[in-house]
């Protein structure tokens, strides 16, 4: 069963002239116990298109439904509340809280989420799964960009969403990184059923991937 | 409040920067605020020791009892009860062999109406015969003890102090209570004449002569000279500041909160409702508004303690309470303008 649907979806900024289209009659669905990639170059739209599929950003035209909700049918307040309790989104530029330690970011999490967050082993084996277990203390300001990278990762994670939005996870990450990032997903999608949407800029999630799509110039096709 | 505090843990110098000017800012209003009442209180606090409700003027005297004058056959027509008294007041220099002269109020009063009766003495005891006189304590101040003498004016006669008395102040001069003999002589007047004014303690008090007007203390308070032109100022004076720091607190918790947005534009993606961050942000400048309150409340009981005695500093609680109020409200006025801001805040905007 679909989790996210994006039909008929175009996006376009500005007005005549300076009118661009970002996204052009996107028709995508992501399955529950799956990974999607989706690889394209730099400015092809992929950050537009995961923000729109996560309810961030409304399309121009087209629907967008997450489990079974229309999003463009959803008060801005419903559409929050969605966002936190069913989506992960792991974002380009890491976006942690600057003044929180990586402790204390998902400490946060606790007070705005009360219910059905890991548990403290859970978190635990996925701190020490990303290797970020020995840098609870710190403040973001103090880690590396690949460790700030993968406490994002472990604070989207947190939550335990239904739905994993990543726009390139593993841009600041070496390959060795990289495969144990590969693998979380893998694991969480064939073990824990969720469903992972990764857009990414190069092919070395290819491996994990379930399907792959290319996106260029705004239009999408299915690679394999 | 979770964010509010870590923030502030974390951001220890920018934070203590704030607090430290809400602090001086609310020091300066407390301060100029005490000072001004201080100042006010030196005009008035003879007559609110008296408890006067009611003081019965000639009425043509321009509600001053400097300028007002009682005569014998108008008072000879009057009884006066346990709650009024006759008053005398003369402006006159003090001279004696301590220090400089002194400007002073001089107030005669019949010893045995209840202004005289019902005066607390620091020392010494009431003036009960010829030539002597109560002082307030600011003569103690400049060195005086009982039993030293004051001349009044060019005059030769020498009166010798017999007691001192707190917070006799009447146009911020010091009081010297005498008796109305000594008044009539101050004053150069014969014997027809009684007393410039009469003070009741009784609300409802009027001589029932068409010649002596009775107005309430606080109309007698407002029209002493130079009083109400005074406090217009010093109104006016802290009004301005307080406008004034209201902006500059606003404005400096506004920038706080524009820099916060990307971050905020984060946390909304990640799904933190709007109600959150707004929370946070309020309780953010609660803190802060209230932490440099406090230390400036300390700072100015402090600086109070250390100021010499010849600097009227009062503290008015219901003043000081607005003042802290306003500070606070201002505190959440500045945090709730950029409300509209973190409403509006894009999540998209931080994602590359
Ligand atoms: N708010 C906007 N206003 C105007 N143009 C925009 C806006 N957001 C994105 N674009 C344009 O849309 C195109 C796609 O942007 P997008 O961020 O989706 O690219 P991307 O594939 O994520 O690129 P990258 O790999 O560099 O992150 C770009 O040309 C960008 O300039
Ligand atoms: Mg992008």
């Amino acid at each position: 069963m679909s989790v996210i649907e994006l039909t008929n979806v175009n996006k376009s900024f500005g007005v005549d002239t300076s009118k661009i289209d970002v996204l052009q009659n996107i028709n995508f669905s992501a399955q529950k116990g799956e990974v999607s990639l989706i690889v394209g170059p730099s400015g092809s739209g992929k950050s537009t298109f995961l923000t729109i599929a996560g309810g961030l950003q409304t399309p121009s035209s087209g629907q967008v439904v997450v489990e079974s909700e229309t999003m463009s049918q959803l008060s801005p307040k419903a559409r929050d509340a969605l966002r936190l309790r069913k989506i992960g989104f792991i974002l380009q530029a890491y976006n942690l809280v600057p003044y929180l330690t990586v402790a204390e970011q998902f400490q946060f999490v606790d007070r705005i989420k009360t219910q059905h967050n890991l548990s403290a082993s859970d978190l635990n084996a996925l701190l020490q799964d990303l290797d970020i277990a020995n840098l609870v203390k710190k403040y973001p300001s103090e880690l590396s960009g690949g460790q700030m990278q993968r406490v994002a990762i472990a604070r989207a994670l947190y939550p335990d969403p239904e739905i994993i939005l990543a726009d390139e996870p593993t841009a600041a990450l070496d390959s060795e990184r990289v495969a144990v990032v590969g693998q979380l997903f893998q694991d969480l999608a064939r073990q824990r059923d969720k469903a992972l949407v990764v857009v990414i800029h190069d092919m070395r999630l290819e491996k994990y991937a379930d399907h792959i799509y290319e996106i260029l110039d705004g239009r999408m096709k299915q690679a394999s | 409040m979770f964010l509010a505090l870590k923030e502030i843990k974390h951001e220890k110098l920018r934070y203590g920067l704030i607090i430290g000017m809400v602090l001086l800012i609310s020091y300066l209003v407390y301060i100029l605020s005490g000072l001004a009442f201080g100042l006010a209180q030196q005009n008035t606090q003879g007559v609110e020791s008296w408890g006067a409700q009611r003081i019965v003027l000639d009425k043509d005297a321009n509600t001053s009892l400097q300028q007002s004058l009682l005569t014998k056959s108008q008072t000879d027509k009057l009884t006066l009860s346990k709650s009024e008294s006759y008053v005398g007041q003369s402006s006159v220099v003090a001279k004696g062999s301590k220090a400089r002269n002194i400007s002073a109020q001089f107030i005669g009063l019949d010893t045995k109406q209840y202004i005289a009766q019902d005066m607390k003495l620091t020392s010494g005891h009431q003036v009960n015969g010829a030539n002597q006189v109560v002082v307030d304590s600011q003569f103690q101040q400049d060195g005086y003890k009982l039993g030293d003498t004051l001349k009044f004016n060019s005059k030769s006669q020498a009166y010798t102090i017999v007691g001192f008395t707190e917070n006799a102040k009447l146009n911020i001069a010091p009081i010297i209570y005498g008796n109305l003999s000594t008044w009539r002589t101050l004053k150069n007047l014969p014997n027809s004449f009684t007393a410039s004014g009469i003070v009741s303690k009784n609300a409802k008090y009027t001589t029932g002569i068409t010649q002596l007007k009775s107005y309430d203390v606080h109309t007698f308070i407002q029209a002493l000279p130079g009083y109400s032109a005074q406090n217009t100022t010093f109104t006016l004076m802290i009004g301005f500041l307080m406008v004034i720091s209201i902006v500059v607190i606003a404005v400096f918790l506004y920038i706080l909160t524009i820099q916060k947005l990307p971050n905020y534009a984060v946390l909304r993606a990640q799904g933190v409702p709007a109600k959150t961050l707004v929370q946070n942000t309020i309780s953010q400048a609660l803190l802060l508004v209230s932490g440099g309150l406090v230390l400036a409340i300390a700072l100015t009981a402090l600086t109070a303690s250390v100021l010499p005695m010849g600097v009227p500093i009062g503290f008015n609680l219901p003043l000081l309470a607005v003042i802290t109020v306003g500070i606070i409200l201002t505190g959440i006025l500045g945090a709730i303008i950029p409300v509209r801001l973190i409403l509006k805040v894009d999540p998209v905007s931080v994602i590359g």
